[in-house]
C-alpha cells in the first residue's frame, strides 16, 4: 500500500512541482495546483503507472481533490 | 449578393421565432427572444448618446445574455469587447485603459469599478431586456467598421486588442457555411470556449447566420468531468468545435464514439496544433465523421486555412498539415529579410487579404511591427514558421519568437515572465514550456529566484505565490509548476537565457 502512496505523490510532484508527503490534505483545486488538463494528465498517469482505469465520465472532482483522497480511491479501485 | 448578418438573424425571429438559438446548461432561449432583447438593448444604448462606432466592453460568462448583449451593441452601431467573467480585475482595468471604451455592460458583476465610463449593471440590463420596443435597424455595424475587439497576450504584460471588422467577420462565416466544410443544414454546434477567445466565433456566427442552435457549456460544467459527460450525452450536437485539448479529455471516455453520439458528423479544430495521435483516436471512434484541421491567428479572424484529415493523410503524415488558404486570402513564405522564398522552403508565413484585421487598437508601435499592406490589402506577419507545397498546402513547424499555445490559449512567454516577476515573493523568474512527444506544450514551468521569506516549505511558498498570481493574470497563464533556484542562467547580454532554460526543461 505504501507503494500506491509513493507513486501518487511522485505523479503529483511531476504535475505540480510540489512534494505532498507531509500535506496529504491539501486541496489541489482550491489552491489552483491542478486544473482540468492537469486532472487529465493525473488520470493518464494513474492508468499508466498503477493500472487504474477511472472512467472519466464518473470522475467527480470533489471525490479526488486531495492527495489523501486520491490515494484512498486508488487503493479502493485496486481491490 | 451579400446578405447582411444582423438582418438575417432578425429574420429568424419572424420565420421561426420559437426555434431555440441558445442552450446554456439546459436553459433555452429562442430567436424571438434574441431579437427582442437585442432590440431593447440597442434602443437603450442609442438613448445614452454615446459617440458612435466606439467600443463597448461586454463582461460576462457564456450565458444567453452575453450574446444578446453582443447583438444589441452591434445594432446600436458600436463594436464590442468580450471580457470573460474569470478575468482578474487587473486585466479588465488594463483593457479599459487601452481600448478607451465609451461604456461597459456588466452581464456578470464587474470585479473592478470603471469610474470614467457609464456602466449598464446586471439589474439594469435585466430590466432593459424585459422591455418590448419597435426597433428599426438604421446604423448597425457594417463594412469596414470594427465589429469586435479581442484581446490577446502581449509581450510586455500589456495585452493587444485585435480589431475585427464586419467585412472580416462576413468573409469568415460565409466561408464556414460554404462548400468547403459542407456543414449540416440545421446547425447544432458545441460552444466550448469563453467569448474572450476567438475560437468561440467559429461556432457563434455560422450558427446564428444559419438559424441553428448553440449548445454552450459553463465552465463549472466543463471543469468537473462527471457533470461534463452527463451534459454532453444529452446534447444533439452535430458539429463539434473545440481545441484539440478539449477533445483529448473527451477521448478518455470510452463511450465518446459514433454509437453514443450518432448526430455528430463534423469536428472542427482550431486554436492549437491538432496532433496525429488525437486525429487517429478520433477517426477510430467516429469513422464516418469529417475531421477538419484549421489554422489562423486572431489577427486574421479565427481561421484562414482548412484541410479535412482523411485516412490517406493520417497514413502519409506524422505531423498533420494546417490546410489550404480560404478564398479572399493569400499566403507568402518569407525569409528574415522579408523576401519571398521558393515553393517548399521553410520561412515565416505572411498572410494578406480580406480576413486580416486593420490592426491592434491604440497600438501604433505593435501595428508597425506586425501589419503592412501587400497589393493594397491588409497583410500580417504571423511569426509562424511554415512551408507551402505546390497546390497551396501549408505545414506548421513552430514559432519565430517565444509565443506558445497551451490548451489552445495563446501565450507570450515574456509576458508571463514579466507579470510573475512582479509578484511580491519573486525576485526573478522565467517561464518556459514543457513539450510532449507530439510537439505540443503540456505545461508551463516557472524557474524562480525567490525573495527571502519565512515559509516553512516550498509548498507554502507556492500556494502563496499562486494565490497572488490568480489576481494578476488569466488562470491559463499561471505556470503549473514552480521550481526554485538560487540563480538563473544568463545570456551574454546579461538577460535571463530563456533558450537555455527551455532546453534544460525539455532534455530531461
Amino acid at each position: 500500500m505504501d507503494n500506491v502512496k509513493e507513486t501518487v505523490i511522485s505523479i503529483l510532484n511531476d504535475l505540480t512541482g510540489e512534494d505532498f508527503s507531509d500535506n496529504l490534505d491539501e486541496n489541489l483545486y482550491d489552491s489552483a495546483l491542478l486544473d482540468s488538463m492537469g486532472t487529465v494528465q493525473l488520470l493518464l498517469e494513474l492508468q499508466d503507472q498503477l493500472g487504474i482505469n477511472a472512467p472519466v465520465s464518473e470522475f467527480d472532482r470533489n471525490e479526488w481533490d486531495t492527495p489523501a483522497k486520491i490515494i484512498a480511491k486508488v487503493e479502493e479501485m485496486q481491490q | 449578393m451579400m446578405i447582411d448578418l444582423i438582418d438575417t438573424i432578425d429574420s429568424y425571429a419572424k420565420s421561426n421565432g420559437d426555434k431555440v438559438v441558445y442552450n446554456y446548461d439546459g436553459q433555452q432561449n429562442t430567436y424571438a427572444e434574441l431579437k427582442s432583447y437585442s432590440d431593447a438593448l440597442a434602443e437603450h444604448i442609442d438613448a445614452m448618446g454615446l459617440p458612435i462606432n466606439q467600443p463597448i466592453i461586454v463582461f460576462g460568462g457564456k450565458s444567453f445574455d452575453m450574446i444578446a448583449a453582443f447583438i444589441g451593441v452591434i445594432k446600436s452601431g458600436h463594436s464590442y469587447i468580450p471580457v470573460d467573467v474569470n478575468s482578474p480585475k487587473e486585466r479588465l482595468t488594463m483593457i479599459n485603459a487601452i481600448a478607451k471604451p465609451v461604456a461597459a455592460i456588466a452581464v456578470s458583476e464587474l470585479p473592478a469599478e470603471l469610474p470614467d465610463i457609464p456602466v449598464i449593471n446586471q439589474t439594469e440590463l435585466e430590466q432593459v431586456f424585459l422591455e418590448r420596443v419597435d426597433y428599426h435597424l438604421t446604423h448597425a455595424i457594417h463594412g469596414d467598421q470594427t465589429y469586435y475587439i479581442i484581446f490577446t497576450s502581449g509581450t510586455t504584460g500589456v495585452p493587444k486588442g485585435v480589431q475585427i471588422s464586419y467585412r472580416n467577420l462576413q468573409s469568415f462565416f460565409e466561408w464556414m457555411v460554404g462548400d468547403e466544410f459542407k456543414l449540416p443544414v440545421d446547425l447544432q454546434m458545441l460552444q466550448q470556449p469563453a467569448y474572450s477567445f476567438d475560437l468561440s466565433v467559429m461556432s457563434l456566427y455560422p450558427t446564428l447566420f444559419r438559424g441553428g442552435t448553440l449548445h454552450a457549456l459553463s465552465k463549472k460544467t466543463t471543469d468537473n468531468f462527471i457533470v461534463l459527460f452527463t451534459a454532453l450525452r444529452s446534447l444533439p450536437i452535430n458539429v463539434w468545435v473545440s481545441t484539440p485539448s478539449f477533445v483529448d479529455i473527451c477521448l478518455l471516455e470510452s463511450t465518446f464514439d459514433q454509437d453514443h453520439y450518432p448526430n455528430l458528423t463534423h469536428f472542427l479544430f482550431c486554436g492549437e496544433e491538432l496532433t496525429h495521435q488525437t486525429a487517429v483516436s478520433l477517426k477510430k471512434r467516429f469513422p464516418a465523421a469529417h475531421v477538419f484541421n484549421t489554422y489562423g491567428p486572431t489577427e486574421s479572424t479565427v481561421a484562414i486555412t482548412q484541410v479535412e484529415i482523411t485516412q490517406a493523410i493520417l497514413e502519409k503524415d506524422d505531423r498533420l498539415p494546417i490546410g489550404y488558404m480560404k478564398p479572399e486570402m493569400h499566403a507568402r513564405i518569407v525569409n528574415d529579410q522579408g523576401q519571398a522564398l521558393p515553393e517548399g522552403d521553410k520561412g515565416e508565413l505572411v498572410i494578406y487579404g480580406t480576413s486580416v484585421s486593420k490592426g491592434y487598437i491604440n497600438n501604433p508601435e505593435k501595428n508597425a511591427q506586425a501589419f503592412y499592406q501587400i497589393n493594397g490589402q491588409n497583410a500580417y506577419r504571423t511569426g509562424d514558421i511554415t512551408t507551402m507545397e505546390k497546390g497551396g498546402l501549408l505545414r506548421y513547424f513552430g514559432r519565430k519568437d517565444f509565443q506558445i499555445k497551451l490548451n489552445g490559449f495563446r501565450i507570450e512567454l515574456e509576458d508571463v515572465s514579466g507579470i510573475i516577476s512582479k509578484e511580491e515573493h519573486i525576485k526573478q523568474a522565467v517561464v518556459v514550456p514543457k513539450y510532449n512527444s507530439q510537439h505540443t506544450v503540456s505545461m508551463l514551468i516557472a524557474y524562480i529566484v525567490p525573495e527571502e521569506n519565512d515559509f516553512k516549505t516550498d509548498l507554502e511558498l507556492t500556494s502563496a505565490i499562486k494565490k497572488n498570481l490568480a489576481g494578476m493574470m488569466m488562470a491559463y497563464m499561471i505556470p503549473q509548476k514552480l521550481v526554485y533556484r538560487k540563480t538563473l542562467p544568463l545570456s551574454t547580454n546579461g538577460k535571463i537565457d530563456i533558450k537555455a532554460v527551455i532546453s534544460e526543461v525539455n532534455t530531461q
